[in-house]
């Protein structure tokens, strides 16, 4: 028995080493103005965490290259990395930290949970925090008064991508009626579900069949897709994570169930640039809801030219966002004149940017939450080894595909 | 000196009693799966495909954790870099198919000196001192910062985007109506004959006495003229090129990513404990119970109550048999 009871040291001494932290430091001389940047950028999110930190500091090299913040007489942008390591208490150290460090304003995380937390530090700092991704609705819930975010929450995401379904089966003549619902275990999937059920209903989708699969220890979806399919749904909708995703394109693919597609709310894996590879001929046609960068915006594109010939990968969604993010509190600097955090509060609380990096209803304007009121979904869909946006119209750069049977 | 007895029991009385808790075992998955099928009240298309679909993930995990049985039962010890040295070989692997071209079931056999030589040196230049002296909580924590290492060292060299490779045999076949891919099917086959060659080598060769012999009494082989340390070295050796096969074989239905063989690091302890220390019949009979019981589970409790499941089959086990399946004593 001694044995196990050292796989129990074990495990507690795993939990335990949260605590070991990046310091980059930040300087709080007067002709440069720091911003922390909180990501994942070690751990299991380590990629898109990495990528989001690249997102920001180009963001920064951009504005400073143009002249810095004009209204401070040109100071320049200074970015302070922080490693959440994926874990809240770690995020949530290290936002104190930057703060500490004399950060005027936050970015960050990616992560729910983090930044929950996060936002917290921030609102007993009086330190703005612009969250570039993290998509449960409770973080605005908290009547905070210095967190704003970018990208639409749950709610906003579930309702839109019911909306953007129902309307792509009456653009192409097959109503959808029965739908089977998969989605990761968690506030995430619970939220988005509960949104699309909710939006589903209300515009005469009948059935809504809700099976739920863990977030660890799921290496395989046959079942659970398998169930899906035994209710011959129309569609079948999955809201969770990359490797889930990829599992569940691959498990639909192979059971070869007779659908109109297969269709991704909010979901990590369908419109990622990995996915197509990732997937092979199983991701072909799958359909995604999602927040997108907009394709058609020729800053968008050159700011992912960029990107990709500097640091060698693409630039993912996410990693948009965080490059919209410090581009907020530019903008918030210029506006208020002035690098003190409560002045920045202010100036963002009022803002509008016309020019949003992402395919967004409008310009980026905070309601009294700090939700982006323009935030929304497009629809993109995999066409041969590229992710293309196909709904709607507007934004289309291929035309869509629907139905969209899964490849066998 | 009682460690060294524990620790070394299993594999010898696997041979003696072999045959008993397997028919238990047996019976018992066969009547539950019955009454699921009779009384479960689901359709039962579904049903074989989650029995299928759990089998091959049961393949799965023994093929993770009979690596790990070795090292945990034999050496004892504590491996908490299984995972992470999973992950390094289906980066090994990922590398080789992505670099030069080579198919991944080729690249799965070259990757397993590769992790064979890896599992030598960590035993023989980090552990053989600490195992040595008996102690526990030392080669614990060196096999917890191997695990950090791989883990950020994967990140430093490949990043953290998702890779993957793909599978030359893309396709499945129907079993009793179930779906099972080609790939999975491969996994499957490998960890039984993973299973079935590591037994004959510990059972046949003078090998497989000289490891059985210093589990049982480390200090006696070392008297009777076996060479300890070099018998650790090679053992973790052995572990770690199991885990080289597992690795490979699971790459072509994973994506990889620095982290993505932590999650089985867990279960495959809960599997080698449940089958008994050391016993490599014990981890591939626990894999496939945990796989079973995790799917099928899943039909009922679905989400994270089908884990609840598997640590509720554990802790039976263990009351019931607290040596686990094939444990000694």
């Amino acid at each position: 028995m001694k044995k196990i009871a050292s796989v129990m040291t074990a495990l507690v001494v795993t939990g335990g080493l949260a605590a070991c932290g990046s310091s980059d430091g930040g300087s709080s001389d007067s002709d440069t103005v720091t911003i922390g940047s909180i990501h994942p950028t070690s751990g299991p999110l380590a990629g898109v965490g990495g990528l989001m930190d690249d997102g920001a500091k180009l963001a920064v090299a951009d504005i400073n290259a143009a002249g810095g913040i004009k209204a401070l007489d040109g100071a320049q942008l200074e970015l302070a990395g922080g490693d959440s390591q994926g874990k809240a208490e770690v995020g949530q150290s290290e936002a104190q930290r930057l703060i500490g460090d004399g950060a005027v304003a936050l970015i960050g995380t990616y992560q729910s949970d983090v930044t929950q937390n996060v936002a917290a530090v921030a609102e007993r700092g009086r330190v703005p925090f612009v969250i570039d991704v993290a998509v449960d609705d409770k973080i605005l819930e908290q009547g905070y008064k210095y967190s704003f975010r970018v990208q639409p929450d749950a709610t906003s995401m579930g309702t839109s991508g019911a909306d953007s379904l129902v309307k792509i089966g009456q653009d192409k003549g097959t109503p959808i009626k029965t739908v089977a619902y998969l989605h990761i275990e968690g506030a995430f999937g619970d939220s988005v579900f509960d949104a699309f059920k909710k939006e589903a209903e209300a515009q005469g989708i009948t059935t809504v069949k809700e099976i739920t699969y863990p977030g660890t220890n799921f290496s395989d979806a046959t079942t659970q897709v398998r169930e899906a399919a035994s209710i011959n749904p129309d569609v079948i909708v999955a809201t969770g994570y990359f490797p889930d995703g990829v599992l569940i394109a691959k498990a639909v693919s192979e059971l070869g169930p007779d659908i109109q597609g297969l269709y991704g709310i909010a979901n990590g894996a369908f419109d990622d640039g990995s996915f197509p590879a990732a997937s092979g001929a199983s991701g072909q046609n799958v359909l995604s809801a999602n927040y997108h960068y907009d394709a058609n915006n020729e800053r968008v594109t050159d700011i992912r030219t960029r990107f990709e010939a500097k640091y060698g990968k693409p630039m993912e969604t996410a990693s948009i966002l965080s490059y919209q993010a410090v581009e907020v509190i530019a903008a918030g600097l210029e506006k208020s004149g002035s690098d003190d955090p409560e002045k920045l509060r202010e100036a963002i609380a009022g803002i509008e940017i016309d020019d949003p990096l992402l395919a967004f209803d409008g310009p980026i304007t905070f309601d009294e939450r700090g939700q982006n009121e323009n935030a929304t979904v497009i629809v993109m869909q995999v066409q041969g080894d590229n992710v293309e946006q196909v709904f709607p119209q507007e934004v289309a750069t291929k035309d869509l595909v629907f139905p969209a049977a899964p490849a066998r | 000196m009682t460690e060294a007895t524990t620790r070394g029991d299993g594999p010898t009385r696997v041979v003696r009693v072999g045959t008993h808790p397997t028919t238990v075992v047996a019976v018992t998955v066969v009547v539950l799966l019955a009454a699921v099928f009779a009384v479960g009240g689901k359709d039962s298309g579904l049903v074989t495909q989650s029995i299928v679909t759990g089998l091959l993930l049961g393949g799965v995990y023994a093929l993770v954790s009979i690596g790990l049985t070795l090292i945990f039962g034999v050496l004892g010890v504590v491996n908490f870099a299984q995972g992470s040295m999973l992950t390094m070989s289906m980066y090994v692997v990922y590398a080789l198919v992505a670099g030069p071209g080579i198919p991944v079931y080729v690249a799965t056999l070259l990757a397993i000196p590769v992790m064979f030589l890896f599992g030598m040196m960590v035993q023989h230049f980090l552990l053989n001192r600490l195992t040595s002296t008996g102690s526990h909580e030392g080669p614990l924590l060196v096999t917890l910062g191997i695990q950090l290492l791989i883990a950020n060292v994967l990140l430093m060299i490949f990043t953290g985007r998702p890779k993957s490779v793909g599978t030359p045999v893309d396709g499945s076949f129907e079993v009793f109506g179930a779906i099972a891919s080609y790939s999975r099917i491969i996994a499957f086959v490998g960890a039984v004959l993973v299973g079935v060659a590591l037994t004959l080598v510990l059972r046949r060769t003078s090998l497989g006495l000289s490891i059985r012999a210093v589990a049982a009494n480390a200090q006696g082989a070392a008297l009777v003229g076996v060479n300890v340390r070099r018998v650790y070295a090679l053992t973790f050796g052995i572990g770690a090129a199991s885990v080289a096969v597992a690795g490979g074989l699971m790459t072509p239905f994973t994506s990889l990513t620095p982290s993505v063989g932590e999650q089985f690091t867990i279960l495959a302890f809960v599997i080698v404990v449940l089958g008994g220390l050391g016993s490599v019949l014990g981890a591939t009979i626990g894999g496939l119970v945990i796989g079973l019981v995790q799917t099928v589970g899943a039909l009922y409790l679905p989400g994270t109550g089908s884990l609840i499941l598997v640590f509720a089959v554990f802790v039976m086990v263990l009351f019931l048999r607290p040596q686990g399946l094939y444990g000694a004593k």
